[in-house]
């Protein structure tokens, strides 16, 4: 079964009001089971929209969006995705244990069965050694490892990501970033993540979605095949290549087949964001 | 044990301006241009510390129970009052804030006459709300309803204020959690609105003490603080230290208060204690 299918939505904002704006104009996207696609585009573009339309946020304008086989509507109330935000967003007030458990509270499960699926999360998200501290004890890479793991306690099939590591610094983005992979690999989730970094989007997908703004529309879809997702896959000159190949999809040139020059500029910035 | 020093120290601090300015004022007040800028400074107006003090200790009247009893136990019965308002209010505050953050229409419609109900004169209003007494309900519970009337309001604003206060992001998260109002306000508004109600809870508190003083003067309730202040003042002539010591007993019901109310804050504000950051 196909994860996410999103066909021929159009998001208008304020409909018939002065303020009208069109966020998105006829998208069409698939996720495949176990697949990682990662939106990339300029801002405006409606990436965040595309992603809160999957997560049932907000209701397209037209269009029918699918989870999991059946509404998205109805994929929400089964909580059938997992969401993390740029924002960690953790409750102030709730241990780190009891912010993963959450989501789990509201599924009404028993006491001892969150306190044991939560304290799994954080295993997996190496804070096992933290269920007691509270948020503001810990620093924000922690935070948003605890948003991650908190996202991921009801197991779901699918992860929406709104820039995650958007607020990050790059050493604590990059660990994270294998982190998620490792995660991914290991639960078989699906993922949608939204991005404005090139490097990032590449490293992590299966697939990279580039979007346009004004209105927002897909332009590109580009699949990635890295030989190996590590610091050796991020050396490799595929990895440069897809780097080139999604810049010049988003600026909107031709996507040919890179030279070895481009791959050596895209070398020299890969700090592409 | 810092903080009880510097509760001493305050005291001390008043207590040394207060017979300070009876060695160096001007016993008749200072007059500039016929208006009277600084108070009399002589023993009819302001008694000698010890002179209240002993006051305390001496009979209410010849024969009777001494002064302190007396207004510890008027204290108490208005200490009754103020607690039922208080509770009255703050249930009557909390209920509004709710049903406005929930319903952008009673916001909108219903804000302006909380606001506009604080400026309505209390002393305008006692008499009105006096007549239900004995008929309706006991004497005693008027004036509490005056006291939960000063004290709903800063509740209901406190209270609105942080039901508002959690990020667009948080509340998606219960979105997305299939989580409805009901549990969207339990396990996220009413938590997050927590450091908003304390400190409107304080405030209401010390509402509650000043509509149950108020409320009994001018309702004619016996038996509280209130009314001894009235009693006591009308001797003050030929005893200005008796009158002091009703306005000490009141001073202290508004501190018990404070305390008791702050005392609910404790055991829900644990997570505000530590900041120390961990890194990894």
């Amino acid at each position: 079964m196909t994860a996410v299918v999103v066909s021929s939505v159009t998001k208008i904002f304020n409909q018939g009001r002065t303020d009208e704006v069109a966020a998105l104009s006829d998208v069409d996207l698939e996720v495949r089971d176990g697949e990682f696609v990662s939106l990339i585009g300029p801002s405006g573009c409606g990436k965040s929209t595309l992603l809160r339309l999957i997560a049932d946020l907000i209701e397209p304008s037209t269009g029918t969006v699918t989870v999991a086989g059946q509404g998205a509507a109805k994929a929400r109330k089964e909580q059938a995705y997992g969401i993390a935000f740029q924002q960690a967003g953790l409750f102030e007030w709730r241990t780190v244990l009891r912010n993963v458990e959450l989501p789990l509270e509201l599924r009404g499960l028993s006491k001892r069965e969150r306190k044991a699926r939560a304290e799994q999360m954080l295993a997996l998200v190496g804070l096992e050694d933290f269920a007691g501290h509270y948020p503001a004890q810990l620093s924000g890479g922690m935070q948003q490892r605890v948003a991650i793991a908190r996202a991921l306690a009801v197991q779901p099939p699918l992860l929406l990501m709104d820039e995650p590591f958007g607020a990050l610094d790059e050493m604590t983005r990059e660990r994270l970033q294998s982190e998620l992979l490792g995660i991914c690999a290991k639960t078989n989730t699906s993922t949608v993540f939204v991005t404005h970094s090139i490097s990032e989007a590449v490293f992590l997908s299966d697939r990279v979605v580039v979007m346009s703004a004004r209105p927002g529309r897909i332009t590109a879809s580009i699949e990635i095949d890295l030989p190996s997702r590590d610091d050796a896959g991020r050396q490799s000159p595929a990895y440069f290549d897809k780097i080139t190949e999604v810049r010049q999809a988003l600026r909107g040139t031709p996507a040919s087949a890179p030279s070895p020059r481009s791959s050596e500029s895209a070398a020299a910035g890969t700090d592409a964001r | 044990m810092k903080r009880a020093l510097y509760v001493l120290l305050g005291l001390a601090v008043a207590a040394a301006l207060w017979e300070g300015y009876k060695v160096v004022g001007n016993p008749e007040g200072t007059v500039l241009f016929g208006v009277r800028i600084l108070p009399r400074a002589d023993d009819l107006s302001m008694p000698h510390l010890w002179t209240v003090l002993e006051r305390l200790g001496r009979p209410e009247l010849t024969g009777g129970r001494p002064v302190w009893i007396v207004v510890a136990q008027a204290c108490l019965f208005t200490l009754g009052i103020t607690a039922a308002g208080f509770v009255i209010g703050a249930l009557v505050g909390l209920l509004l804030a709710v049903a406005m953050e929930r319903f952008r229409v009673v916001e909108r419609g219903l804000l302006p006459y909380v606001i506009l109900s604080q400026t309505v004169p209390l002393v305008a209003l006692a008499p009105l709300v006096a007549g239900w007494g004995g008929t309706i309900m006991p004497p005693w519970a008027v004036v509490s309803v005056i006291a939960a009337y000063l004290a709903f309001f800063p509740v209901a604003v406190g209270m609105l204020r942080g039901l508002q206060s959690p990020s667009a992001s948080g509340v998606e998260l219960m979105r997305s959690y299939a989580a409805g109002w009901w549990r969207t306000l339990v396990k996220l508004r009413f938590p997050s609105a927590l450091p908003y109600l304390f400190p409107a809870l304080r405030l209401a508190g010390a509402a509650a003490v000043v509509g149950a003083v108020v409320g009994e003067i001018s309702t004619g309730t016996r038996g509280g603080v209130g009314r001894l202040i009235i009693e006591y003042s009308r001797e003050a002539t030929s005893d200005p230290a008796k009158v002091y010591t009703a306005m000490l007993g009141a001073a202290l019901l508004g501190l018990v208060v404070a305390g008791l109310v702050s005392l609910l804050e404790l055991p829900l504000m644990r997570h505000r204690r530590h900041v120390e950051v961990a890194t990894l």
